[in-house]
């Protein structure tokens, strides 16, 4: 830990910060609010028969939260990315737009002298993840007390995930939300953060000897010494171990996929990826092996149409939408027919709302949120490439690898490429818990893409250089 | 490989598996929304064509000559109903009924009949943007009402099945099972309930459809198919004689200490019987021997090209007939050398559907070319357009010369002198009919099942027939008069 203290620190500001435009963000921000407008429209023509807005507070409200936070960074006056807020958004108000298009009654809750329904609902937090990102975005200086404490995040991450073990409530058969008071939330997403904590600060410090410092196992598999194994692989253990008997698969997946991401990302050994991937597949038999549940979801992911009104039925009414979509979409609330007032689809809001995007927006639609999802892990990789220490870079990676892996796991289940786990759809699916921790992600994100002051700028190359790279160069 | 690296330096590594794993969702998404869309938008149980059913009132079905099989009526209070013309039609076109579900033409069609899906893609796309048109179709199908009846009637009290298609087209004309059921009594909201509880619990199944759902032991008729493996795969000639066959007819003919037993035609005496006089006479052991020299694996190859081993390309779902029960060590799926003797001649493990035995029979009588059998040969739209279904072929199964032969063998197996003592019920004057009677053994002390495939005229065949009767009796006292009278009724009907 020999430096650490002296390269950590934030650069101390003179007074008070001075604003800096983000004239970017803006026009990107300004887009956003353009295409929600555009889809709002749509949604109401469908609904009435005019060329009104659908629920214009809603839109109104959430383009004012968007262009106030906006407001703040730009009075925060750091450097930070100018795409991530916008791309976030985006994803967001398209959320916005499918719960206000789903029946309200989905999921109603007293909020004090409100009955609040999906719509307003998903408004409301999304309002406080906004808040959250910003907050971070602008009070994150120094990734001192992240690295410092990093086995006090783990232990109070696994503490929140035992203390739903034990005193959670059961929705659909899994014990995975926590009640306390009026407000309830899903720990395990929040533990995702923490754990990408964790592994950055972990790795960053003990890489070098992982990489290194090898113990022959067995042939040419070689593991780093035990101790500096085991307080990684415990805590990975113990993380996968809950989930797992939670029979949250979804985020068990997860957690690994971006373990093995960060591992190659500081070890640079590829034998330990592959070994790792291995590992999993062996544990992923062995759970199959030994809970039923988890045949059973292999089952309906190989063929749903086995049990087309019992386990496959889901599955099968989302690759239906899907395919009623076709290349364009229905068309924002002409889509997802009810049978006897009930949506075929019952998760949609959770954990199917790509099939809605899919069925009102068709392949089109979906190819974009996909897009949009890579835009967000792009900016997430270039922060981490251009981070100015291994720690800032593995939590960079990994913070947009949660993001990156969480959709590409849910959107894979829903199109029958992986099996179906029960996680949420970053930024889009309904949800408290889910929306502010991704909100957290973001809000690290764009605190860790602070550039502090203006770097110099570069100085220009010779004329003659500048013309042959003009011209594709080298040739 | 090179630790000293720092990991910012290997992030472009990890983007790129970033994008791979993306672009693994973007094929995924293209292929559940363009290339198996159609196909599940417009399938019955998709939940916008479960909604319109409800809602539209479906298209008619018509029948060949443009009666209407099934109309679409409201009750008082506005609830759509479905009405059928008669009950003999019942397993062909089924039922829609809101409360228990859609059958038949009715659910395989329910995406044409409401105008919920069908479509090419881009033709769904440029729809998207102009006024919502009524996109309800009628069906036309290919069954003919009279002949339809006068089956069911055929049958009378027995459980059974009669296919009839036309050979060259694939069309078929008569799709009858009995018992039939009363269609109009399920699709009515008032007798709804009385009606489909009342079937649901009959034990003769009445709802199943036997025509295509029924595996029965097909036991000689299969014969056809061995005849076409053997002659298609070179195995047997049509001079093919086995010196043994004699011999074996009074005590029988060992295979691997397995008695093949015969003997019901005693007037072949010492003759050794060629493939046409096998036929003829319907000699187990020449077949059980052709079988042999055939092998599984030709037996197999061929019953699959003529549609056994998986359900059939069809209008409505159908069984998988099948050769054997599967998992035997010999080629084709057989145990041993006694199945598949067995198998020769539908004896062992055979299963078979009665549209599967009338496809044999229309594929001989189509020279040797399958052709896929279809109920509905049209869309007719609002505006009177029709819109063609098919014919599509199944492909070639055996060529012409060796296809002769077949059509030799059957004709002599209802007109010859000897054939005339099984079969003579389905001769019908002026007219040369070809086919093969069938006795399936069903083991224990019942009556066999009596099956008759066939086709006429012998020698420019436009219909063919298969018929089987549950416990009838031989094939040639029961199914084969049966098929017979059906075939004086095509006939009588032609211009």
């Amino acid at each position: 830990m020999t430096g650490l203290a002296a390269d950590v620190r934030a650069p101390a500001l003179p007074g008070f910060p001075r604003p800096r435009a983000r004239r970017r963000e803006l026009a990107l921000l300004a887009s956003v609010v353009l295409a929600l407008g555009v889809g709002s429209l749509s949604l109401g023509l469908t609904r009435t028969g005019r060329l009104e807005p659908a629920d214009l507070p809603a839109l109104a409200l959430f383009a004012g939260g968007l262009f106030a936070a906006h407001a703040v960074l730009v009075l925060a006056g750091r450097r930070v990315d100018e795409v991530l807020l916008p791309a976030a958004a985006l994803l967001g108000g398209i959320g916005l737009l499918v719960m206000e298009r789903l029946p309200q009654d989905l999921v109603v809750q007293e909020v004090g002298p409100w009955t609040l329904g999906l719509g307003a609902l998903q408004l409301v937090w999304l309002g406080v993840a906004l808040a959250v990102a910003t907050g971070i975005a602008v009070a994150l200086r120094s990734d001192r007390w992240l690295r410092l404490y990093k086995y006090t995040w783990a232990a109070s991450g696994l503490a929140l995930l035992a203390l739903t073990f034990v005193f959670g409530t059961e929705v659909n058969g899994s014990r995975l939300t926590l009640q306390v008071g009026p407000v309830s939330g899903q720990p395990s997403e929040l533990l995702k953060v923490i754990l990408v904590v964790f592994f950055a600060a972990y790795l960053a410090e003990n890489r070098i000897l992982l990489a290194d410092a090898r113990v022959r196992l067995l042939g040419p598999i070689t593991v780093p010494p035990l101790p500096y194994l085991a307080p990684i692989g415990a805590m990975l253990a113990l993380a996968l171990g809950i989930v797992v008997v939670q029979r949250d698969l979804g985020a068990a997946l997860l957690f690994y996929a971006v373990f093995l991401g960060l591992l190659f990302l500081a070890t640079g050994r590829r034998t330990d990826v592959v070994v790792g991937l291995l590992l999993f597949a062996a544990g992923f038999a062995l759970l199959a092996l030994v809970f039923p549940h988890v045949q059973q979801r292999i089952a309906v992911w190989l063929d749903p149409w086995a049990d087309p009104l019992g386990d496959g039925y889901q599955l099968i009414q989302a690759l239906h939408a899907f395919a009623r979509g076709g290349l364009v979409g229905t068309g924002l609330g002409a889509g997802l027919p009810e049978i006897g007032g009930r949506l075929p689809v019952p998760a949609v809001h959770t954990d199917f709302p790509l099939a809605a995007i899919g069925e009102e927006l068709g392949m089109t639609g979906v190819a974009a949120v996909l897009a949009v999802y890579l835009v967000i892990v792009g900016r997430g990789l270039r922060i981490a490439a251009a981070a100015r220490d291994d720690f800032r870079a593995l939590l960079a990676a990994g913070l947009a690898l949660v993001v990156g892996v969480q959709a590409a796991i849910i959107a894979g289940g829903n199109l029958k490429l992986i099996p179906l786990t029960g996680i949420t759809l970053p930024f889009i699916s309904y949800g408290g818990s889910s929306l502010l921790a991704n909100a957290i992600v973001i809000g690290m994100l764009l605190a860790l893409s602070d550039r502090g002051a203006a770097p110099l700028a570069p100085p220009r190359p010779p004329r003659l250089a500048r013309l042959r790279r003009a011209s594709g160069g080298g040739s | 490989m090179t630790p000293g690296r720092p990991p910012a330096q290997r992030v472009p590594t990890l983007a790129v598996v970033v994008v791979l794993a993306f672009a693994i969702l973007a094929a995924g998404s293209s292929y559940w929304q363009v290339i198996r869309a159609d196909e599940l938008a417009s399938s019955p149980t998709d939940a916008a064509v479960l909604a319109a059913a409800r809602t539209v009132a479906r298209g008619a079905i018509l029948d060949r000559d443009g009666r209407k099989l099934a109309t679409s009526r409201r009750t008082e209070d506005g609830t759509l109903y479905r009405v059928y013309a008669d009950p003999a039609v019942s397993h062909p076109v089924g039922y829609a009924s809101g409360a228990y579900g859609s059958a038949g033409l009715e659910q395989a069609f329910t995406a044409e009949l409401t105008g919920s899906g069908g479509g090419d893609p881009l033709a769904r796309l440029f729809a998207k943007f102009l006024p919502p048109a009524d996109r309800r179709s009628d069906l036309q199908t290919a069954l003919s009402l009279p002949l339809q009846r006068l089956a069911v009637q055929l049958l009378g009290d027995d459980r059974g099945a009669v296919v009839m298609l036309d050979p060259r087209s694939g069309e078929v004309l008569v799709m009858a099972s009995t018992p039939i059921f009363d269609a109009s009594g399920i699709a009515n909201p008032a007798t709804a309930t009385a009606t489909f509880d009342a079937l649901r619990t009959d034990r003769a199944s009445p709802l199943l459809d036997r025509a295509t759902l029924g595996s029965y032991v097909p036991g000689s008729v299969f014969k056809i198919v061995t005849a076409i493996a053997g002659l298609g795969s070179g195995s047997i000639s049509p001079e093919t004689v086995f010196p043994e066959q004699p011999k074996g007819e009074k005590a029988g003919l060992l295979v691997s200490g397995y008695r093949v037993r015969d003997g019901h035609h005693p007037f072949t005496g010492t003759t050794a019987l060629d493939l046409v006089g096998a036929t003829e006479v319907s000699c187990n052991i020449w077949y059980a021997l052709a079988g042999l020299r055939t092998g599984g694996a030709n037996l197999d190859a061929f019953a699959r090209r003529l549609g056994f081993g998986s359900g059939l390309p069809f209008d409505l779902p159908t069984a998988a007939s099948q050769l054997t029960n599967g998992g035997g060590p010999l080629p084709g799926g057989f145990l041993d050398d006694v199945e598949l003797a067995n198998a020769a001649y539908g004896q062992g493990e055979v299963l078979a559907t009665p549209l599967q035995m009338a496809l044999v029979a229309a594929a001989v009588a189509n020279g040797g070319e399958l052709m896929e059998p279809r109920l509905v040969t049209a869309l007719v739209d609002r505006q009177g357009r029709r819109t063609s279904v098919g014919p599509r072929s199944m492909g070639r199964i055996i060529d012409g010369s060796a296809n002769a032969v077949l059509v030799e063998a059957m004709t002599r197996a209802v007109e010859g002198t000897y054939g005339r003592l099984f079969t003579a019920g389905a001769r019908i004057p002026g007219i040369l009919t070809a086919g093969k009677s069938g006795t399936a053994e069903i083991g224990g002390s019942g009556e066999p099942h009596s099956w008759f495939i066939g086709f006429a005229p012998a020698d420019a065949p436009t219909v063919a027939i298969a018929v089987v009767v549950e416990k009838g009796g031989r094939g040639g006292e029961r199914a084969a008069p049966l098929a017979g009278r059906m075939l004086k009724a095509y006939f009588e009907a032609q211009p």
